[in-house]
């Protein structure tokens, strides 16, 4: 009877081990897209950019126009004043209402930004802008 | 009298009544306190390029040449300097941010070497602000190595 429980518990550890090794890879995925910036993404903003911007704006996306002005994933390995810019225009489209654009928004309407998600990359970029900016001041 | 002196009366008097409506030229400033060129060390011949082909729309020192004080042209000039002014004015360069200053210098990169600035309109009247393709990349690279040197 101890042997079988024994058993069990090698059991159930092992296939905690299991989903631990699975679910790893799925969860740095975070940490290898930010690996070289000089800017911090916190979890919340990661997810709006995730859901509405890395589509196109990333290194592998299809999208040849999106990908020539902006990849989040290699973003911070810019030049820092391109970092700032970058980040900066990132303010202003999104305050401008220009981005997402109008045609993507048509056909996958998900990706449509609350006003409180605005906000919040609003102000991730412009913070993240003002605070390398003085970083080398 | 014929129709045909009608009509050129009734054009020529279209013509003198449109000189009333006003351009809506931006007003300048007079001050180079925060000038881009009069504020920094920059390289003589990128000097040139910007004063021949940027600064008669994105800065105070806009000269106005006699055809633009006559309507219908007098309005499409003011409103492209105004839009002028507004995007990039180097005649106030040193009252930006750095952070603006990077973003002006990372756009003035791309407007150049995409070949939308200076403006077509602009240049085919205005032969000597045309850019040759080595000016172009030469002042795309000092836009960059400058923008740089901010962040050091």
């Amino acid at each position: 009877m101890k042997k079988i429980s024994t058993l069990i518990f090698i059991i159930i550890l092992g296939f905690l081990f299991v989903n631990f090794t699975i679910s790893t890879p799925a969860s740095s995925r975070q940490d290898v897209k930010t690996e070289k910036a000089k800017y911090h993404v916190p979890e919340d903003v990661q997810q709006i950019i995730d859901k509405s911007c890395y589509d196109c704006h990333y290194s592998e996306s299809e999208n040849e126009k999106g990908k020539k002005k902006l990849q989040f994933d290699k973003l911070g390995e810019l030049k820092l004043y391109k970092q700032v810019a970058k980040l900066a225009d990132i303010a202003d489209e999104i305050n401008e209402g220009e981005m997402p654009p109008e045609e993507a928004l048509e056909e996958y309407p998900e990706i449509k930004l609350t006003d409180e998600e605005k906000t919040k990359l609003v102000g991730w970029a412009e913070e993240m802008a003002k605070q390398l900016s003085s970083d080398s001041e | 009298m014929n129709w045909k002196r009608i009509t050129l009366y009734i054009i020529l008097a279209i013509i003198i009544l449109i000189q009333f409506i006003p351009a809506g030229r931006p007003e300048l400033g007079t001050s180079h306190e925060n000038d881009l060129l009069y504020n920094n060390e920059i390289p003589e011949d990128i000097a040139g390029m910007l004063r021949a082909s940027c600064y008669d729309c994105h800065s105070y020192e806009v000269n106005y040449p006699w055809y633009s004080y006559v309507a219908p042209v007098s309005w499409l000039v003011a409103r492209d300097i105004r839009e002028g002014l507004k995007e990039l004015n180097f005649s106030e360069w040193e009252s930006q941010s750095k952070m603006d200053k990077a973003k002006n210098l990372d756009e003035i990169i791309d407007e150049i070497t995409e070949g939308e600035m200076p403006m077509p309109i602009y240049t085919i009247i205005h032969r000597n602000a045309k850019l040759t393709d080595e000016q172009k990349e030469q002042l795309a690279d000092w836009a960059d190595s400058y923008a740089e040197s901010l962040f050091e």
